[in-house]
């Protein structure tokens, strides 16, 4: 029978606590701040390590290029010191602010030179440039005529469909399932998807994600995003950018 | 009404117990953050936000949790309770917090409204490895959200106990989802035993201490097999109940707290007006029975708070016999007044002759 067998009784209202009371109390006490404190070290140290994947925020520079519009939105800079055979230029992709792609902005400045405004995102030597819309100014001056893209055969690649924005340092982590959601919100709002393959060493490479006939595949790859994925298609090179055109059909949810 | 006289505004006791939780939570979030931000200087100020929030609004739940069945089985964990409410409510506001940031920044500024986002955008609901945990979390928010804007007496009296209680039961439901959300959710990606075996420690010891607590409980609920006499049962002798104290024995299903005091015995139901605490684990003080939790007192011979109090608990008949106490099964209404039994000499110890 739990009757209490000290002949102490806390009452709540009174000014204090009576003392075997206020010893266990204050012991308990004690006690939930130390653990609380080994706790929040023990989860701190417990989240895995964050890549190196920056987000300049609160930062605008200004870039001059050329745009391109397909397969998605793009600014073409010479790259300084070119070496035979390596591409001449750099490929920055272009997104609108917040989980919107920059199609409608830049649709009617392809092929042009322009000046333009925006935030540097940048990961592993991907660049991708968060666009000011009202600041994009077609200027005068040579416009860069895009490289062609060059086959580099068919290949099976396995990986994990991501949104790019997210991904190259918007936010951190930007993969795997805690980020899904929010991953296929950015790319059903126009952000370009890849395909991040990682090697034995954990080293990441990028595939920009096209259909087979190099359009966009925002709404085709929603339902595979963040899951383990072999996709069967031809790589190409674009400039400095891998390129993997394939169908939807090809996915195989690993 | 009456509970407008109960709130007793913020006592000592509360300022304490207000004081140390404060200094838990922003011990809590500095340090995770802080070692956080140092032990990975990409993070981002919404990363080390939305994962301190959650964290510390999960681990005061399992304190919350705790405080019931560590009062069952320890009564001098009573100073916990008293306060509850408002560890409650700090919960709740974490967890809004970690919810908040969350949502905005996983599905605000996007195609579709962020609310709508929430249900779809992750949408394997058929698959368990994939199924979207953000719903679960915000399934638990929701629940916590009127557990906290109820949690005042007010809502007590005016929603009715039954429907009150049932809320705050949902607590529990509550967990299991949070357990859904992050084993789900951040532990799919997550691969440190750091995190997850905090979590299926902390579990573990929220179970357990449920199971134990329940064990004593069963004991309780088991009727007395007291022989009977003229439809009253001998329940105990006089001797086994402290003065000021109670017994507190199952008669028919029903709790009922048998009460010795002033040289006399009445008993009343053991579930207190106000949130069911155990009025037989509490004491006579200034000639009321003292319910251990809030303190609401009853007088023994009525079941009646005093004026200008209005809450009533049932009573029951009682006799001494031979240094027994036989106590009549059938409640009587709330606040019947009954006459106390009368110890007399010979029933403190030795049977009479
Ligand atoms: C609208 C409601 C909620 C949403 C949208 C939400 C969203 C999320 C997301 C996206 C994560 C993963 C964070 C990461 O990987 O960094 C997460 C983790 C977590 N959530 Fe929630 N959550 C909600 C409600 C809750 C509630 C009510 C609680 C607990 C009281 C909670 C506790 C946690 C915990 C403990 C984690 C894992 C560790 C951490 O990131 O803090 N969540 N939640
Ligand atoms: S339960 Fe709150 S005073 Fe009895």
């Amino acid at each position: 029978m739990p009757e209490s067998d000290s002949n102490e009784f806390y009452v709540g209202y009174h000014p204090t606590a009576p003392l075997g009371v206020a010893r266990r109390t204050r012991s308990f006490v004690i006690a939930a701040l130390l653990c609380t404190v080994g706790l929040a070290l023990v989860l701190a140290k417990g989240f895995g390590p964050l890549p190196r994947a920056t987000f300049e925020f609160g930062s605008l520079r200004t870039f001059e290029g050329t745009i391109s519009t397909t397969p998605y939105p793009a600014l073409h800079v010479p790259r300084p010191g070119v070496i035979d055979g390596a591409p001449w230029t750099s490929r920055y992709h272009i997104v609108a602010p917040f989980k919107f792609g920059a199609d409608a902005a830049v649709a009617e400045f392809d092929g042009k030179h322009v000046r333009l405004k925006g935030t540097l995102v940048h990961r592993d030597g991907r660049t991708m440039i968060e666009l000011v819309p009202e600041s994009l100014e077609e200027i005068p001056g040579l416009a860069l005529s895009p490289e062609g893209p060059q086959s580099l055969g068919e290949h099976s690649l396995i990986g994990e469909i991501v949104d790019s924005k997210c991904f190259l340092g918007v936010m951190n982590p930007g993969n795997l399932k805690p980020h899904r959601a929010c991953a296929v919100r950015c790319i059903s709002g126009g952000i370009p998807p890849v395909l991040c393959v990682r090697d034995t060493d954990g080293r990441a490479e990028y595939f920009l994600l096209v259909g087979e006939n190099g359009e966009p595949m925002n709404k085709a790859v929603l339902d595979y995003v963040a899951l383990p994925l072999e996709i069967t298609g031809e790589v190409e090179r674009l400039g400095d950018q891998l390129i993997l055109r394939a169908s939807a059909e090809s996915f195989r949810i690993l | 009404m009456s509970h407008a006289y109960r709130a007793v505004g913020w006592n000592r006791q509360k300022k304490v117990y207000d004081r140390i939780l404060t200094l838990g939570v922003i011990l809590f979030l500095g340090l995770f953050m802080g070692v956080g931000a140092l032990l990975r200087p990409n993070a981002t100020a919404e990363t080390l936000m939305i994962r301190g929030f959650g964290a510390a609004a999960f681990l005061l739940l399992h304190v919350i949790l705790s405080i019931g069945p560590l009062c069952r089985l320890d009564p001098r964990f009573l100073p916990l309770l008293y306060n509850r409410r408002h560890m409650g409510v700090t919960m709740f506001i974490l967890a809004a917090l970690h919810g908040l940031l969350s949502l905005i920044q996983f599905h605000g500024f996007g195609d579709v409204h962020p609310l709508v986002s929430l249900f779809t955008a992750s949408d394997s609901y058929g698959s368990l490895a994939w199924f979207p945990f953000q719903p679960l979390g915000f399934g638990a928010l929701v629940i916590l959200f009127l557990m906290a804007a109820t949690s005042h007496d007010f809502w007590l009296a005016n929603l009715g106990a039954p429907v009150w209680k049932a809320l705050h039961m949902s607590v529990y439901f509550a967990y299991a989802l949070l357990i859904g959300h992050v084993s789900l959710g951040v532990l799919q990606a997550e691969t440190s035993p750091w995190l997850a075996l905090p979590v299926a420690l902390g579990l573990a010891w929220v179970l357990g201490l449920h199971l134990v607590a329940a064990g004593t409980e069963a004991r309780l609920d088991r009727d007395v097999e007291g022989v009977e006499f003229e439809g009253l049962v001998d329940v105990c002798a006089v001797h086994d109940i402290k003065d000021k104290r109670a017994r507190i024995v199952c008669l028919d299903g029903e709790r009922v707290a048998i009460f010795r005091y002033d040289g006399k015995i009445s008993a009343v139901s053991n579930a207190c007006q106000h949130q069911n605490g155990p009025l037989g684990e509490g004491r006579v003080i200034d000639g009321c029975i003292t319910c251990p939790w809030h303190g609401y007192q009853y007088e023994p011979h009525n079941g009646s708070s005093p004026p200008p109090f209005t809450e009533k608990v049932p009573t029951f008949d009682v006799r001494i016999r031979q240094g027994r106490v036989l106590v009549n099964p059938d409640a009587n209404a709330p606040g019947t007044e009954v006459s106390p039994a009368l110890i007399d000499f010979a029933d403190k110890g030795a049977p009479d002759a």
